[in-house]
């Protein structure tokens, strides 16, 4: 079987050199998405799709557009660039551009697994099978998803630049729910590798704590100490990212970071990199203009040390691209998609030990904005919230509403997790410990 | 180009085959998808893009469960192979099935619906776009004190040709034009007064160029930067309860979060339990539940003239048709497709719908449209002694049972003695949601009324952004917490 990245690349190079433009970039992104989603303990939504599409940016006299087409053959791409040059003909010179350049071949990480870009349905139906056959005898109903992403991403720009890239991604998330209750618990793994998730034991999780959370009772409004799995840290991280790690924002004054890289922004105990190369879940080596990535520091012990950058926001900020950027039909700029925390020095179980009065917190839901100026979000707690008295768990607790500043938040963790998980949220990955956060605000019950 | 006789040839094959090939239904939707972005940022392009997209996905019934493949490969070996692919994953999941799908009957339709439009908005060189954005960037800079702007406009045609085993035939072209602008008044990076127009991120709406035309852009940039310039030292909104006044884009809001969604019938059953989350609107409520006051009677209508909701047929071939969902408060119907409306022993009201032709089709909205009461929004105001008005939605969450929500605007006015007052920044409000809706005691009438569109509702996964609309007249609703604490 021929390399896909041989095929790629040389249709790439060939439609390079019929452009008419001054300067061209193509990249392929293909994919290969194979879903799985059960509910009320069986399967509901089975799927298979594949694609691959090429986004040309093209600069022509000094104006720079972009098109994208799924039509891969000749004329199809053809066609596509011949549409960025008609957009190209009427704009103003752009420049803010600085122009495509010629980047080393970043390494190869290995983070494809073949046997799940050709797994058959029936394992997946399979996996399924492990969690509802434990959810029944618990009495509670187990939804969830099992995802099997195959992504090449290949790029070839006119200064010279090829670079390939693919992976697999294994994705479990579990639900389990008593609904007369009101039970419910999550799970969630992922990995380059199928046989790396475990069914039973994710399944495990999110029965044992549906069962443990019915009957909550209700809590009053107010402040509390709280300890958050790594999942809800992960989704306070993201939030964080959009708001302060974007290039773009930074560049243009807007960023919670903008005048503040070197002073400190948030508790001394937090460090997040972005690092592609991550033993426990390896990312793309090189971004969508073909920048070859690194391992980079955003908040080193509590403060801001940079942002991600990609060409166009690097030559605004006056530095050198850090390899983030997005593909070129994003309008938002560069994004780190690969947030590391550093760990802390406790146990789970040395944070609930050590908390006289606390909620244990699963993850969130629905987190957006509410101040964005002071990175403040909205969501409520979600699949498992329980109340610590003593140093013990002593009952579940229905859901509420928080509203925490997330720097502020940060800034107040006594304690963080030794352990980490990788937790996938909007095409981005974090690998993240559980902390506990002497004092979060809660606005309401939601139920 | 579209090889349009290659589609059909595929698609009279998979409904020919589909009994051959192991399945007791099965259905062939081919998509593409034209779409141009015009995004300017202080008058220079940000973002100028075109994109095309082709491509059929094959859905099949086979021993009670479903299979989906998708692919853009239209060659007579891919056609097979998709379809054979496609009872493969029905048989997979018919191992773990919750119960053999029932599906509500159709009877065979063969149709052709076009979105009704004066000017196809494809059919104008982007040049000319990109200046009326220039132009605009221009009119609102012209007030002193705005120094950032953001003008979009976004066009997309969908071509979709669908054939069932069951013997429909049904093609569509539907078109989307949207646009609308940010002004911003920026002192520091804390000090910013910002406002949008017609509504935060845009309006949408099937249909033309002229769509954008009748937006009015041009002649609201005074106000409208005004109100940017006034909110940059505009105290926040602090908590209280009071009477609240929503402006019908956050009626709007609030339809789709707390009405359109928890109506979803299968998020009612929990197929979006992993994900989205569920409804407190469960199928005991239906006919029982007092969802809202008495004066509220929302409809599902794909018909209705320019909604971005608005279709010829669903992606199950059901044709577009009203249904009435909340009826003088008491809910009487929820949003559904074939399979789910059988386990209510109702037909589909035509809501099964994918976003592209990668997508699976799911309970989605249609136009959830808030049946207009009487007067204009001024008249409201005058009538309500104390309260605060808020506009444009900023802000939302809402808890995955689609209760408990916290929502908010760019900008409020409290109301005293009937008239406008001090502007708020900051404006939130909370509730829960049949409390809430049992609170409206006034809906403004057709002269404020309007289908606001909403280009990117999240759901299912592998996530798809849906196009929906939400019919709504503003509305005032009774002792509401308003505002977040001082």
């Amino acid at each position: 079987m021929p390399d896909p990245s041989d095929q790629i690349l040389s249709s790439l190079d060939a439609a390079l050199k019929r452009s008419a433009a001054d300067a061209t970039e193509l990249v392929y992104v293909g994919t290969r998405d194979a879903t799985t989603r059960f509910a009320e303990n069986g399967i509901h939504q089975n799927m298979l799709s594949s694609d691959g599409r090429v986004i040309v940016r093209l600069m022509k006299d000094g104006r720079v557009a972009v098109s994208s087409t799924n039509d891969l053959s000749v004329s199809g791409l053809d066609r596509a660039i011949a549409d960025a040059l008609e957009i190209a003909s009427f704009l103003a010179p752009d420049a803010a551009f600085p122009g495509f350049v010629k980047s080393d071949t970043a390494p190869v990480v290995n983070a494809f697994d073949p046997a799940m870009d050709s797994c058959p349905p029936e394992r997946r139906a399979q996996a399924v099978s492990h969690i509802v056959d434990q959810a029944k005898p618990a009495g509670v109903q187990a939804s969830g998803l099992f995802r099997l992403t195959t992504s090449r991403v290949a790029i070839a720009n006119s200064a010279g630049t090829r670079q390939y890239h693919q992976d697999t991604v294994a994705e479990l998330s579990v639900s389990a729910s008593d609904d007369p209750t009101f039970g419910q618990g999550w799970s969630t793994g992922v990995s380059h590798k199928i046989d790396q998730l475990d069914p039973k034991e994710l399944g495990r999780i999110a029965i044992d704590k549906a069962v443990r959370s019915r009957n909550p009772q209700t809590l009053p409004a107010g402040e509390y100490t709280v300890i958050l799995e790594p999942a809800a840290v992960g989704q306070l991280l993201l939030f964080l990212g959009f708001l302060a790690f974007s290039g773009k924002s930074f560049a243009e004054g807007r960023g919670i970071f903008s005048g503040k890289i070197g002073e400190l922004v948030t508790g001394a105990n937090i460090t997040v990199h972005d690092d592609p190369f991550l033993a426990e879940f390896t990312g793309m080596p090189f971004d969508y203009e073909g920048v070859p990535k690194r391992k980079m520091a955003l908040i080193e012990n509590g403060v801001a040390r940079g942002v991600a950058h990609d060409s166009r926001s690097a030559k605004l900020a006056g530095v050198e691209s850090t390899g983030h950027a997005l593909p070129a039909d994003n309008p938002r700029g560069a994004y780190p998609k690969n947030l590391v925390m550093a760990p802390g020095d406790a146990t789970l179980d040395d944070m609930i030990a050590s908390t006289s009065m606390g909620l244990l917190i699963t993850h969130f839901w629905y987190i957006n904005y509410l101040n964005p100026m002071k990175a403040q979000v909205s969501g409520s707690t979600r699949d498992g919230t329980f109340l610590i008295e003593n140093g013990a768990i002593t009952k579940p607790v229905r859901n509420l509403r928080a509203t925490p500043t997330i720097l502020e938040a940060f800034a107040k963790a006594d304690q963080i997790g030794k352990d980490r998980v990788v937790y996938p949220q909007y095409s981005a990955a974090m690998y993240v410990p559980a902390m506990k956060i002497a004092g979060m605000t809660f606005v309401e019950d939601t139920e | 180009m579209t090889d349009i006789k290659a589609i059909e040839e595929a698609g009279s094959y998979v409904a020919a085959q589909a009994g051959k090939a192991g399945a007791t239904y099965a259905d062939f939707r081919a998509v593409a998808i034209t779409a141009e972005a015009v995004r300017l940022s202080d008058g220079k392009p940000d973002l100028i893009n075109r994109k095309v997209t082709f491509g059929y996905g094959i859905r099949a019934l086979a021993d009670g469960a479903w299979g989906f493949a998708a692919t853009p490969d239209l060659t007579k070996a891919s056609v097979s192979d998709s379809l054979r692919e496609a009872v493969q994953i029905a048989r997979s999941s018919a191992q773990l099935a919750p119960r053999p799908a029932q599906l509500a009957p159709l009877s065979p339709v063969h149709g052709d619906y076009k979105t009704p439009l004066k000017t196809d908005p494809f059919s104008l060189a982007l040049k000319e776009k990109v200046q009326y954005l220039q132009h605009l960037d221009e009119l609102l800079k012209a007030t002193q004190g705005i120094n950032s702007t953001g003008t979009f406009l976004d066009f997309r045609r969908e071509e979709k040709w669908f054939y069932s085993s069951a013997g429909s035939v049904v093609t569509q072209n539907i078109v989307h034009s949207g646009g609308g602008f940010t002004a911003a008044a920026k002192r520091s990076r804390r000090e910013v007064g910002e406002r949008s127009y017609p509504t935060s991120g845009g309006q949408y709406a099937s249909g033309g160029y002229e769509i954008i035309t009748a937006l009015g852009m041009e002649s609201a940039c005074p106000e409208i930067a005004q109100q940017a310039l006034a909110l940059l030292d505009a105290p926040s909104l602090t908590e209280r309860r009071t009477n609240l006044i929503l402006a019908g884009d956050l009626v709007s809001l609030q339809l789709h979060e707390s009405v359109g969604h928890p109506l979803e019938l299968d998020r009612v059953f929990g197929s979006e339990r992993n994900f989205s989350g569920t409804s407190f609107a469960t199928p005991e409520k239906l006919g029982n539940l007092k969802y809202a006051s008495s004066i509220v009677t929302i409809k599902s209508d794909p018909t209705a003239p320019g909604g971005l909701g608005s279709f010829g047929f669903d992606d199950e071939g059901v044709l577009a048709h009203a249904a009435t969902l909340i009826d003088k408060g008491l809910l009487v119907n929820y949003l559904s497709s074939r399979e789910t409306a059988a386990r209510v022993n109702k037909d589909s009201t035509g809501a099964m719908r994918a976003e592209s032709w990668t997508d699976l089709p799911l309970v989605r909205m249609t136009n959830i449209n808030l049946t207009p009461g009487s007067g204009t929004l001024e008249q409201l105001i005058a009538d309500t002694e104390d309260g605060v008005l808020i506009s444009t939605p900023d802000k939302w969450s809402i808890d995955d049972r689609r209760e408990n929500f916290q929502l908010g605007g760019e900008i409020a006015w409290e109301i005293k003695g009937g008239k406008r007052g001090q502007i708020f920044k900051n404006a939130v409000y909370s509730g829960s949601t049949v409390d809430f809706w049992n609170s409206c005691d006034r809906i403004c009438g057709p002269e404020e009324y309007r289908i606001w569109g909403t280009p990117s509702c999240g759901k299912g996964q592998p996530g798809q952004n849906m196009r929906t609309g939400q019919g709504a007249s503003p509305a005032r609703f009774r002792n509401v917490k308003v505002g977040q604490p001082a």
